[in-house]
């Protein structure tokens, strides 16, 4: 998308645009479940070649100051974080791009990794029935005695591949990012809108578009 | 059916695809008879009881498992990544 960005006439667009509008839909009164789109995340898939975790793992450790998990789990540190997204296999999220491309040559010689930042798209997702809502179709129990913050899992919603984890609690309560592939947002989008609208759901879009990648 | 996946925890059987028997390993092409390849290819024992079988969590962790399973009560004694053991590998 970037080198696209910089072409004349093509436009950055939101994984999320057509798809979702600022405002509330559902049950009047406050809102239950509250929507924030996620735009400019800088996304990459890391995978350790065969018995070389432990030089990623130190890499990274350097680097980001981050440790990989190797459990379902994400490690987060000054707005990067590390998804667990399998055996050998890690997301690299960050709040913004700027300096992600460094990142990613810095760990080049040690993983395969790819740039997903354009083709994922991402919800946080939160309020007090948003367990409720989610219930309509996720299979991870949710409750915080079996997901505590920190937790991440991949599952299938709806018949859609789902990466989910859980961030640090907010003024709502819990607080769940939900990642899909980008070409799955309007389908995830009708699974999600209809289990919420009973609970009253509040969207938000931030103003913030793509940010340039550093 | 819920399988406890060894990296993700007990999940739906729908997440995962199933191949079946854990157990016949690929003959090396080349040299090995026309017979022992349509074995490999095509007979597989279809036991009342304990199976090896091989699962792969498609929509979880993109692991391969080996599921030793009871096939008339589907009651699961392990599970396990396949890939120390290259569970359905060539031989």
């Amino acid at each position: 998308m970037s080198d696209a960005a910089m072409k004349p006439g093509w436009t950055p667009r939101s994984a999320w645009a057509g798809i979702l509008s600022e405002g509330s839909f559902g049950a009047k009164g406050s809102a239950g479940v509250i929507v924030t789109a996620r735009e400019g995340l800088g996304i990459a898939s890391l995978i350790a070649p065969e018995d070389g975790e432990a030089a990623l793992s130190q890499a990274v450790k350097t680097r980001l100051r981050l440790d990989l998990p190797t459990t379902p789990r994400i490690a987060v540190l000054a707005g990067r974080a590390l998804v667990w997204a399998g055996p050998g296999l890690w997301l690299l999220v960050t709040e913004d791009r700027t300096g992600f491309a460094d990142d990613l040559q810095a760990l080049s010689g040690l993983a395969a990794i790819a740039d997903q930042s354009d083709g994922r798209a991402v919800l946080t997702l939160s309020g007090g029935k948003i367990r409720a809502a989610l219930a309509k179709g996720c299979m991870i129990d949710l409750h915080p005695s079996a997901f505590p913050v920190g937790s991440a899992a991949l599952t299938s919603i709806a018949h859609i591949g789902v990466h989910l984890w859980r961030a640090e609690d907010g003024p709502n309560g819990a607080v769940f990012e939900f990642m899909v592939a980008r070409s799955m947002a309007g389908s995830f989008w009708s699974w999600f809108s209809a289990s919420a609208a009973e609970f009253g759901c509040q969207v938000t879009i931030p103003r913030a578009c793509h940010v340039g990648r550093g | 059916m819920r399988i406890p996946c060894p990296h993700c925890g007990a999940r739906d059987a729908q997440e995962f695809t199933y191949l079946g028997d854990a157990n016949p390993k690929r003959p090396e092409g080349m040299e090995t008879t026309e017979a022992a390849m349509f074995d490999y290819v095509y007979q597989r024992d279809n036991p009342a009881g304990r199976l090896r079988e091989l699962w792969y969590h498609g929509a979880g962790c993109h692991a391969w498992l080996v599921v030793t399973r009871d096939t008339r009560t589907h009651a699961i004694e392990a599970a396990e990544p396949a890939k120390p053991t290259k569970a359905g590998a060539a031989a």
